[in-house]
């Protein structure tokens, strides 16, 4: 039953066989850190500050994703079309959990407590699991980055406060936020890109380096 | 006889084939996939492959559909709910079996 088990998650595990589902991450993640830091430093009525951007960022990762996937995944291993309910359940997990993690923090900073060490170590172990369970179950060393999520969540955790506050300067977002909070979010999101970066890179090369199109005729 | 040996006798034959249920478990978990990716999965050659799918096609489990990437033909395999149904139940049956 166990080999059943394993035949149905690996269509699942297929869709970062090429490291691109790493990889897009990494380029959203690495994105959103590139736009947040100019939301951050920019006014708060700036182009930066509006919706366009995002959403041209967002369609250019998904359009690129896919070409990649056409030009090089499909003809070497072969099409996978997923089930739409594949994708539902991760969304409302990851919707709920990210409002009730929010909701927590938010009613902390009310109550004037520092929640920038706990808030780092819960991102960065819900990340982890999230990472070992969608990513490392299929590729053993993969779980080398779930631990560097975590030792990445402890670290920035734990520096000290002037470093994190630096990090936003005295831009608007202090008004709103405690400044540790939002230093820490962008020196932990850069951390979790790179490592999803190179992860996914060292996927890729590995992909194109063991398969290769096979000769077309007939099927 | 035996209720487990009654559920072991009473097995989807075309499931039941090794090469045939690799086939129906990974197509379960997908809306479809094209041969290419059947065969990387399965490690079955070209001749194995289309032989196991003609006869899920045969029992009415699997659709095969032939269509163009581009310019490279591509043949496209889903699981039809008679699939889909046979697999849930010798699942469940297996299941009882062991």
């Amino acid at each position: 039953m166990d080999d059943v088990q394993a035949l149905l998650n690996r269509p699942k595990f297929y869709y970062n066989i090429d490291g691109v589902g790493e990889l897009a991450v990494g380029v959203m993640g690495m994105g959103y850190l590139l736009l947040f830091w100019l939301q951050v430093h920019s006014p708060l009525h700036s182009f930066w500050n509006k919706l366009y951007p995002l959403v041209i960022y967002v369609a250019g990762l998904h359009y690129g994703t896919k070409a990649v996937k056409q030009r090089i995944t499909y003809p070497r291993t072969g099409f996978v079309s997923y089930k739409k309910s594949m994708a539902f359940w991760p969304a409302v997990f990851s919707i709920t959990v990210a409002s009730v993690t929010a909701f927590g923090f938010l009613t902390l900073l009310r109550h004037g407590v520092d929640s920038t060490t706990p808030a780092c170590l819960i991102g960065g172990l819900f990340f982890a699991v999230c990472y070992g369970y969608g990513m490392a179950r299929a590729v053993s060393w993969k779980w080398l980055v779930a631990w560097g999520i975590v030792l990445a969540a402890v670290v920035v955790a734990f520096l000290p406060g002037r470093i994190l506050v630096s990090l936003t300067g005295d831009s608007w977002t202090a008004r709103y936020f405690d400044a540790k909070l939002v230093g820490a979010f962008l020196l932990y999101w850069m951390a979790l890109s790179m490592l999803l970066l190179i992860s996914g890179g060292i996927s890729f090369f590995l992909y194109l380096r063991h398969t290769q199109a096979p000769a077309q005729d007939g099927e | 006889m035996n209720s487990q040996i009654q559920a072991i006798a009473d097995l989807d034959r075309v499931i039941h084939e090794p090469g045939r249920l690799m086939i129906v478990a990974l197509l379960f978990a997908v809306d479809q996939a094209d041969f290419l990716y059947l065969q990387h999965e399965t490690g079955m050659n070209k001749g194995t492959l289309s032989s196991h799918i003609s006869r899920l096609e045969k029992a009415e489990y699997v659709t095969v559909v032939k269509t163009y990437r581009g310019k490279v033909p591509q043949t496209l395999l889903s699981l039809t709910q008679a699939g889909r149904t046979s697999f849930e139940q010798y699942r469940k049956k297996l299941k009882k079996a062991l």
